[in-house]
């Protein structure tokens, strides 16, 4: 649906009741960092309404549905040992549940963490 | 808008986190059950008239079997519109793929409106809508 | 003087403070918005992306040299600043 008929609140409420049913089990939650979770969510809204999907903010479309499908929000199962390792999901709208302070958690890419 | 209630459905043949589509006076009505709240909302999808008493209800979220356009049961608000599909690797023979690329053309065009809803009341056991 | 070339996402808020940090040392660089590139340049992109190993975005050349995510003390260091 057009990014423009959809009430972006309503939008990011529900996705929100949707994505924490699935990323607590894997041991995460949102960021703390309210303003981010309300931006990420809001981008992912945004294009949800431009391809019918919420992808990640921060992640490239390879307009390759197999490899698209792997950062459909929340893409966490996809990124398990990478996202566990630096204790946040790459676009930093979850974080590992012991966090309490996201700023401090870096944007490291895979090459770049202890077991890559 | 009539001011009268009027009995739907038995409260107890809804299951929490369950639906039944009903027909009163010629209009197909789905009752949702939320946590023992009951809400009612037109039965056809917004985008396409899908049946959505065969989708899928998690509380207050309702997504339609057909092409997973989602609506809020408390005021009928359309949240999202169609998903789209995927056919596969596979290329179509060449009538099939034209129809299917037709029918993705004409989709782009349809819109997901937001669904109608109705006052419901719980009574005596029943479960009352107000047309 | 280095040559300075990111690719982001119109919708990533790392990449804004990656530009952010670039503007604000002000250092020339240039951009390519990779959702709101045409898709030729979309493919380019992808592909090199891939070559390096990359998975997502900002994704930052210094001269030679690669950095993925909002790394603003390795792009201190690369800078020499």
């Amino acid at each position: 649906m057009s990014q423009s008929l959809v009430n972006i609140e309503s939008r990011k409420k529900s996705l929100h009741y949707f994505f924490e049913k699935v990323v607590g089990p894997l041991g995460f939650k949102f960021t703390p960092d309210k303003e981010m979770m309300n931006f990420l969510l809001e981008q992912e809204v945004i294009l949800e309404g431009r391809h019918g999907i919420p992808f990640c903010p921060c992640q490239p479309l390879r307009n390759d549905r197999m490899r698209d499908m792997q950062i459909v929000c929340p893409c966490i199962p996809f990124h398990r040992k990478h996202f566990d390792e630096i204790k946040r999901c790459w676009c930093g709208l979850f974080v590992h549940k012991d966090v309490l302070d996201p700023d401090k958690l870096p944007q490291l890419p895979p090459k770049e963490v202890n077991n890559e | 808008m009539s001011e009268k209630f009027i009995r739907a459905i038995n409260a107890d043949e809804i299951a929490p986190g369950g639906m039944k589509a009903v027909e009163l006076e010629g209009n197909e009505i789905v009752i949702c059950n939320c946590g023992g709240k009951y809400y009612a909302i037109e039965r056809r999808c917004g985008h396409m008239n899908a049946p959505l008493d065969m989708g899928t209800l998690d509380g207050i979220y309702l997504t339609c079997p057909m092409h997973c356009a989602q609506f809020d049961i408390t005021n009928g608000e359309a949240l999202s519109g169609p998903v789209p599909s995927d056919i596969g690797h596979e290329i179509p023979p060449p009538f099939l793929g034209k129809y299917l690329q037709n029918i993705e053309l004409l989709m782009k065009h349809v819109h997901t409106e937001s669904i109608r809803t109705y006052a419901t009341k719980l009574e005596a056991g029943w479960v009352q809508i107000r047309l | 003087m280095k040559k300075i070339t990111v690719y982001t996402l119109s919708t990533c808020p790392w990449c804004r403070k990656t530009k952010n940090f670039f503007n604000e040392h002000k250092i020339q660089f240039t951009y390519i918005d990779y959702d709101m590139a045409d898709e030729a340049t979309q493919n380019r992109i992808s592909q090199e992306l891939d070559a390096a190993g990359a998975n997502g975005f900002p994704y930052v050349k210094i001269n030679d040299e690669v950095i993925v995510g909002y790394q603003p003390e390795r792009y201190s260091k690369a800078l020499g600043i």
